[in-house]
């Protein structure tokens, strides 16, 4: 029986992986973070974060703010 | 109606980021001239006035750093450099002078011409070749990320042109919502909650329960629990995993690893290929956002206007009636019921050529799971949809490609 064929994936290289890169080379990510601000000033107090944007000056930082929010936001209403 | 439509239960997008169509698939046209790529000739003037000529030589990081800038003026000086802007067409002859902007290095400026040889991309030349590829798909506004994925969602973005968050104007409803509410089944799948969904948190934040995680879409491919409509996001942000393991961006914007998309653009395709009830059942359409201000030759055309005008102080004073599209990007519909080595004709061909954009996601979505829907834009009414590619024959098993990781 004839086999389909294959597409071999590579992995990338294991120094691609660059969390410490700054925030300001992304602008995109930028935004990202401050739409989570433009949302987390409408969450009561004990459901926000607590972390000054200003703060996050990288793509980690920036992922475990997102990461908070998000938690946050999927959260019931009255839930903490 | 065909048998591939008549058999089609899901619909699955995945949108990745930034990259132009020339960028990714352009070198494939010396591989079937069909392919509306890279002659190999086409250059842009530097700012010495030499011509940077486009070249196979784009590598998966550190090649374009900084990010070449796309907001909606920089955009303009790509298209419009040397004309007299519109509505004249545009003349594609501003990408170098447009990149040397951020750093004043006139061999650098030249990378922003560069595209992937072939066959360096396996993952998407192979789908490419194998499935249907767009001659032209363009992204929705010659601007950046959140106002042309809002496309996807809206089938507009609401007048704006940036990276700002939106709100919805007037009663227009997200592509889910009108889903849902005819009684049909979809999910917005983003990677994880620290790289989460990058346009549309308003509706993270109202509606929580149409999100779902890629592990999921995993689970839910496996499971045979796809809902009807599913948008994918990749994964924005290098971060770690909850075992402490290193999660690679795979969103392919620059500078993230090109390479680590690859690998995600696969498992999206060998999750649903994997499973031969899915598989027969599913059309996976992988398209690109924007073209993260990466050269592409073929100038965007016009288009209905969406009824929006966008703030002359995002637009650098240029009025903007949302009436012509941003640059082309790559975009592959993936299905057994569809021939191979499909191309389908855009622009270059005036006769039978076809213009896609990101309002044709939820003008497909809504004709084919909906049908009648009044409630959205005329730019999204008047969008070209694409199921139209499903045939009447499924492909046997062995001339579908299979994926296998390294």
């Amino acid at each position: 029986m004839a086999q389909p064929p294959v597409i071999r994936v590579p992995k990338p290289a294991r120094s691609s992986y660059q969390p410490n890169r700054p925030l300001s080379k992304s602008s995109l990510l930028q935004s990202q973070v401050k739409h989570f601000r433009d949302l987390e000033k409408d969450l009561p107090p004990e459901r926000q974060t607590g972390i000054p944007i200003d703060s996050i000056t990288t793509e980690g930082q920036a992922a475990e703010y997102i990461r908070r929010m998000t938690v946050q936001l999927h959260r019931p209403p009255g839930g903490v | 109606m065909s048998a591939g439509l008549d058999n089609l239960k899901h619909v699955v997008v995945l949108m990745m980021e930034n990259r132009s169509f020339d960028h990714m698939l352009g070198a494939l046209h010396a591989e079937d001239a069909r392919i509306n790529g890279l002659a190999g000739n086409e250059t842009n003037p530097d700012t010495a006035n030499e011509p940077a000529q486009v070249a196979p030589q784009a590598e998966f990081q550190s090649q374009l750093d900084p990010d070449p800038d796309h907001s909606f003026p920089a955009v303009q000086k790509q298209l419009f450099f040397g004309t007299p802007g519109p509505p004249a067409v545009a003349a594609m002859q501003g990408f170098v002078q447009s990149y040397w902007d951020q750093q004043h290095n006139v061999a650098h400026s030249h990378k922003i011409m560069y595209c992937f040889a072939p066959g360096k991309l396996p993952v998407l030349h192979t789908l490419a070749q194998s499935y249907a590829v767009f001659n032209g798909w363009f992204s929705s506004i010659p601007g950046p990320t959140v106002c042309n994925r809002a496309f996807a969602h809206y089938g507009t973005s609401f007048g704006q042109v940036n990276l700002d968050i939106f709100y919805v104007k007037d009663a227009s409803e997200s592509i889910y919502e009108r889903m849902l509410a005819a009684g049909r089944t979809t999910k917005l799948y983003y990677f994880d909650p620290s790289s989460s969904t990058q346009e549309v948190v308003n509706l993270l934040k109202n509606q929580p329960q149409i999100f779902g995680t890629y592990q999921q879409f995993l689970e839910d491919c496996k499971n045979n629990a796809l809902p009807d409509y599913s948008f994918v996001e990749p994964n924005y942000s290098d971060h770690p995993g909850d075992d402490g393991g290193e999660l690679l961006a795979s969103d392919q914007h620059p500078d993230h690893d090109v390479q680590a998309g690859e690998v995600f653009i696969a498992s999206i395709y060998d999750a649903i290929r994997q499973n031969p009830d899915l598989w027969q059942s599913t059309a996976l359409l992988i398209t690109y956002d924007e073209h993260g201000g990466i050269y592409d030759h073929v100038p965007p055309p016009a288009c209905i206007p969406d009824g929006f005008h966008a703030p002359l102080a995002d637009t650098n004073n240029m009025p903007f009636a949302f009436d012509r599209l941003g640059v082309r990007v790559p975009s592959i519909l993936v299905s057994p019921w569809i021939a191979k080595g499909t191309v389908v004709p855009g622009p270059e061909d005036p006769a039978n050529g076809r213009v896609f954009e990101h309002a044709s996601i939820p003008a497909t979505i809504t004709q084919h799971f909906i049908g009648n829907y009044d409630n959205r834009t005329p730019r999204e009414k008047a969008a070209q949809t694409f199921l139209d590619l499903l045939t009447d024959e499924m492909r046997p098993d062995s001339d579908c490609p299979t994926i296998e990781f390294e």
